[in-house]
């Protein structure tokens, strides 16, 4: 993620929001996108892991990564099912 | 494109007031409403409407460009706890992030965006450092 000479801070956030499709959330993408912030949060929490420092941060990290799941789930669970076919 | 001098008078007037009548982009088309106040989120500021409507910055007209955002380390521990806990209990409650405009939607939009640049950023520093 590097950034362009000519580019602020607040651009490139946008940027990087942007091709991570996080500056709004498509309706049907929900579950994708917290799928894609806890993979980050996960490879990070790993990292982390491997420390002896950054206790803050890690504990930081698995609470966030427990939140996006529950998220998950909850989202999953309030997904609208499709019309079962026998009963069409 | 706006002139210099138009760029100027929009920003020193920005954000609009209470009760002020804005226009914003919406999934159908360009609309009006009264707004009710402005709150900074997690990365940028929404627009709360009268009708409970809570539209990000970006989308309403006038807005000066490049916006203003926060920075990732201005959000406190606590601040970031907070909004953990009003998700949750929004999802908890059976409310559902797939209706646009609405304040789950808004909030779990800026919450992935802030948590996805909090990471990114880590990651980045380190290799920064490296």
């Amino acid at each position: 993620m590097s950034r362009p000479d000519n580019e602020t801070e607040e651009q490139e956030a946008w940027r990087v929001l942007s091709e991570a499709g996080l500056v709004e959330i498509r309706l049907d993408e929900f579950a994708e996108r917290i799928r894609d912030v806890k993979r980050i949060v996960g490879a990070r929490l790993h990292e982390l892991l491997d420390f002896n420092t950054a206790s803050k941060e890690r504990e930081s990290a698995a609470y966030s990564l427990g939140t996006l799941k529950r998220l998950e789930l909850k989202v999953l669970a309030n997904t609208p099912k499709p019309p079962d076919p026998s009963e069409m | 494109m706006k002139s210099t001098a138009e760029q100027l008078r929009t920003e020193a007037n920005w954000p609009p007031q209470q009760r002020q009548i804005i226009s914003f982009k919406s999934s159908t088309g360009s609309e009006t409403a009264v707004l009710k106040e402005v709150r900074w989120g997690l990365v940028w500021r929404d627009f709360i409407l009268e009708d409970g409507r809570v539209i990000p910055e970006h989308r309403i007209s006038g807005c000066p460009r490049p916006q203003v955002w926060r920075k990732i380390d201005e959000v406190t521990d606590h601040e970031r706890e907070e909004c953990e806990e009003r998700l949750l209990s929004m999802a908890g409650s059976g409310m559902d992030p797939r209706q646009r405009d609405q304040p789950f939607w808004a909030e779990l939009n800026q919450y992935l965006a802030y948590t996805y640049l909090r990471f990114k950023h880590a990651d980045r520093k380190k290799d920064t450092e490296q």
